[in-house]
């Protein structure tokens, strides 16, 4: 088969895949239809404040394999859905922050600096078609990139690494997340040995399972779904509730001025921004192919770039950066929103994910089966057909068609969504609590497990309240029982060279790499970080 | 004064109590309770043994810890520490505890009641999936998990919490278990 073959069967697999029903005569996919329903989904969580992607992510995924099962069938229609919820929720978090000065995600607190004040001076739907358009356009630069570049560099370390040097590049992964996420080194590294160390309870080669202390609760080693949820949900629950009491917050929303003049984006206008927009796409896309970099430090670097320019080029009368200036938010919004494409080129290309949509995308691909994200994935057999390397270009396909529903139907939803910045938080969040765990318990059925999820809950508001970021346990966790493994047969395949990380020289620069990061960031000026 | 020196120490504190943690980890919990070392010799061939991956577990909290007390103990990111919202969130756990024991015991305690007062012999293991049984322990201890913690949050109970608690809830019934034959609803799975 040829590549072009493999392309076309991806495509197929999404819009000739198993039938859900049919209008007119016409059948709907079923994958279709759950990208529509995660995209949605995903515009209504990013436009509520304390709820985003991944909350939405970790309550769909057992409800989706529910439903589809445990076949390779259900591959992309799950899959599909939680890319429309990540793509959906990244243009959702723009709105709270436009309407309310209230950032709906994280990556959104920027979008305020200039999407309120515009909602201030009457120019609210105009701000939030800029926030869409630039948004929508960031995501499919950094789709384009995804779809070029995975299989590439997938190719190149299938063809190029051996068994040290995969080894080598896991450790410099892990290395380059703690140095880079969270600003500091140093809790990164706690939080990445945190997450190594769970991952290798109860696990071994050995009949004993190592570190269980002979229970048999921790002898069968710890879940992937209640470490993870635990330490990204229930943590972050508790830390937004804790706040919540702490301030007593009573969600008072301003309320928006009357629009002024027209909120149209002229051809004028997106002449103006699309400068602004391509220079931050670039530099999210670039930061989003950096695993654990998130789209936080995309905004920050597109919108510091976006207002040197402004300042350089801009007109006497136009409104300055922080000031209502639309260029302001459609650097902001192309940065964060090209992250998410991006994030996934690891994920695909290397089994390393970048973020936490990239982790559930990997928890789903765990529960399923029949798709191990990775090189592996990327080979392009003549004689039999690969349907992992199907299922790639299904979810490649995926993401187009959610960015065409961004491009249709995304801007509209997204303007109806101003609403959900009203629901008070003290009373969402405890549904969200109980969701989760619900969601946890009837896929593992044992009140045991609830247990593990609170337990980690705890840990991960400790980890918040010491400003740890969780980012690194989560992936180190993923990666830890891949990286014994495969460090075990190099070793065994290098004649048990206790040296094997050091004596390749490519295995050996990422191992220099590697310290070179850490020691790096660690001296960082205080100022810089 | 004295909290903003607290506050400068917060890195030190937690470095000095990783690395003593990494040094317990490194020292005690993966020799006792590892059963090969670093390395093992298997019919003359050395591999690595399960002591390894969680001793550079441990040096990577050692390193963490160390860096966090020598060179980030100044840093500008020391975390306000607020002992009240550590208690809060105590509080909230130990009512989230409470309230799924609740549900573990409620729905068998019903049939219990019920065999008492019928003088049936009924058990609540082949009830697990029938109607109201099912639902006993979810609502009422759903009910006092989201009812509670609402009430925590905003430091009085109010009826609104409770409604939105049952709302929700009987929303979750809905969305889990109507439409699902092989989902079981907590603590269902259990018996």
């Amino acid at each position: 088969m040829a590549t072009l073959d493999y392309v076309w069967l991806g495509v197929l697999a999404v819009f000739q895949g198993p039938e859900l029903f049919s209008i007119l005569g016409l059948p709907i996919p079923v994958t279709l239809l759950m990208i529509l329903c995660g995209f949605l989904l995903g515009i209504v969580v990013g436009a509520t404040p304390g709820l985003a992607g991944p909350v939405a992510m970790a309550i769909s995924l057992p409800i989706l394999i529910s439903v589809f099962g445990y076949t390779p069938d259900a591959l992309l229609p799950v899959m599909g859905c939680l890319i429309g919820i990540m793509k959906g929720a990244t243009i959702g978090g723009a709105v709270p922050a436009i309407l309310f000065n209230t950032p709906g995600t994280p990556d959104a607190f920027m979008t305020t600096l200039d999407g309120y004040p515009m909602a201030q001076q009457g120019n609210a739907k105009k701000a939030l078609r800029v926030a869409h358009f630039a948004s929508v356009s960031g995501d499919t630069f950094s789709d384009i990139v995804l779809v070029i570049c995975a299989p590439f560099l997938a190719l190149l370390v299938e063809g190029y690494l051996d068994l040290p040097e995969k080894t080598a590049l896991l450790i410099l992964s892990l290395s380059f997340i703690a140095a880079a996420v969270g600003g500091s080194p140093a809790k990164g590294l706690i939080s990445t040995g945190l997450g190594l160390l769970v991952a290798f309870i109860g696990t071994g080669a050995d009949f004993y399972p190592r570190l269980s202390m002979g229970t048999e609760a921790l002898s069968q080693g710890i879940a992937l779904g209640p470490a993870i949820l635990g330490v990204l949900i229930i943590g972050a629950v508790f830390h937004e509730l804790a706040g919540q009491w702490r301030h007593k917050e009573v969600v008072s929303c301003a309320q928006p001025q009357n629009e002024i003049g027209s909120d149209r984006l002229s051809l004028g206008d997106i002449r103006k921004l699309l400068p602004y927009i391509g220079r931050s796409a670039i530099v999210g896309t670039v930061v989003g192919a950096l695993p654990g970099i998130g789209s936080t430090l995309a905004a920050t670097i597109g919108y510091t770039m976006g207002r040197r320019r402004h300042h350089k080029i801009g007109k006497p009368g136009d409104p300055a950066f922080g000031e209502g200036a639309m260029e302001g938010i459609a650097a902001t919004e192309a940065a964060n929103s090209s992250v998410s494409g991006a994030n996934l080129i690891p994920v695909l290309s290397l089994g390393i994910p970048g973020n936490t949509a990239a982790v559930f995308l990997i928890l789903a691909a765990d529960s399923i089966g029949g798709f191990n994200p990775g090189p592996s994935v990327f080979k392009f057999t003549t004689d039999t057909v690969n349907p992992e390397l199907v299922i790639a270009f299904g979810l490649f396909t995926a993401m187009f068609v959610a960015n065409f529903l961004n491009w249709t139907i995304g801007g509209i939803f997204m303007r109806s969504m101003g609403i959900m910045a009203r629901v008070p938080r003290q009373l969402l969040l405890p549904v969200v609590l109980i969701l989760t765990l619900t969601a946890i318990y009837v896929q593992e059925t044992r009140l045991e497990v609830i247990w593990f999820t609170l337990a980690f809950g705890l840990l991960g508001y400790g980890m918040r309240l010491l400003s740890i970021s969780p980012l690194p346990f989560v992936i180190a966790f993923i990666l830890g029982g891949k990286l014994e493994s495969t460090a075990r047969q190099a070793f065994d395949a290098t004649g048990s060279d206790p040296f094997f990380l050091f004596n390749n020289p490519i295995a050996a620069v990422f191992m220099l790499l590697s310290i070179a990061i850490i020691f790096l960031a660690s001296h960082r000026k205080p100022e810089q970080k | 004064m004295i909290k903003k020196r607290l506050y400068q120490d917060t890195n030190f504190v937690t470095g000095l109590v990783f690395s003593i943690l990494a040094l317990l980890l490194l020292f005690v919990w993966i020799p006792l309770d590892s059963d090969t070392g670093l390395i093992e010799k298997v019919r003359r061939q050395v591999a690595i043994g399960d002591a390894l991956a969680p001793t550079i577990a441990g040096v990577f909290l050692l390193i963490g810890g160390g860096l966090l007390m020598l060179l980030e103990r100044n840093g500008d990111n020391q975390p306000a520490m607020d002992s009240n919202s550590v208690i809060f969130v105590g509080r909230v756990f130990a009512m989230l505890v409470l309230s799924f024991l609740v549900m573990r015991y409620a729905g068998p305690l019903a049939v219990e009641l019920m065999n008492a007062l019928q003088g049936s012999e009924r058990e609540y293991r082949l009830l697990r999936d029938t109607a109201p049984w099912k639902w006993i322990g979810y609502v009422l201890g759903g009910t006092i998990a989201i009812c509670g913690t609402i009430s925590l949050t905003e430091g009085r109970f109010s009826p609104r919490a409770l409604v939105v608690a049952l709302l929700a809830i009987a929303a979750l019934i809905a969305i889990f278990d109507l439409p699902f034959d092989d989902l079981l609803l907590p603590p269902n799975g259990d018996f």
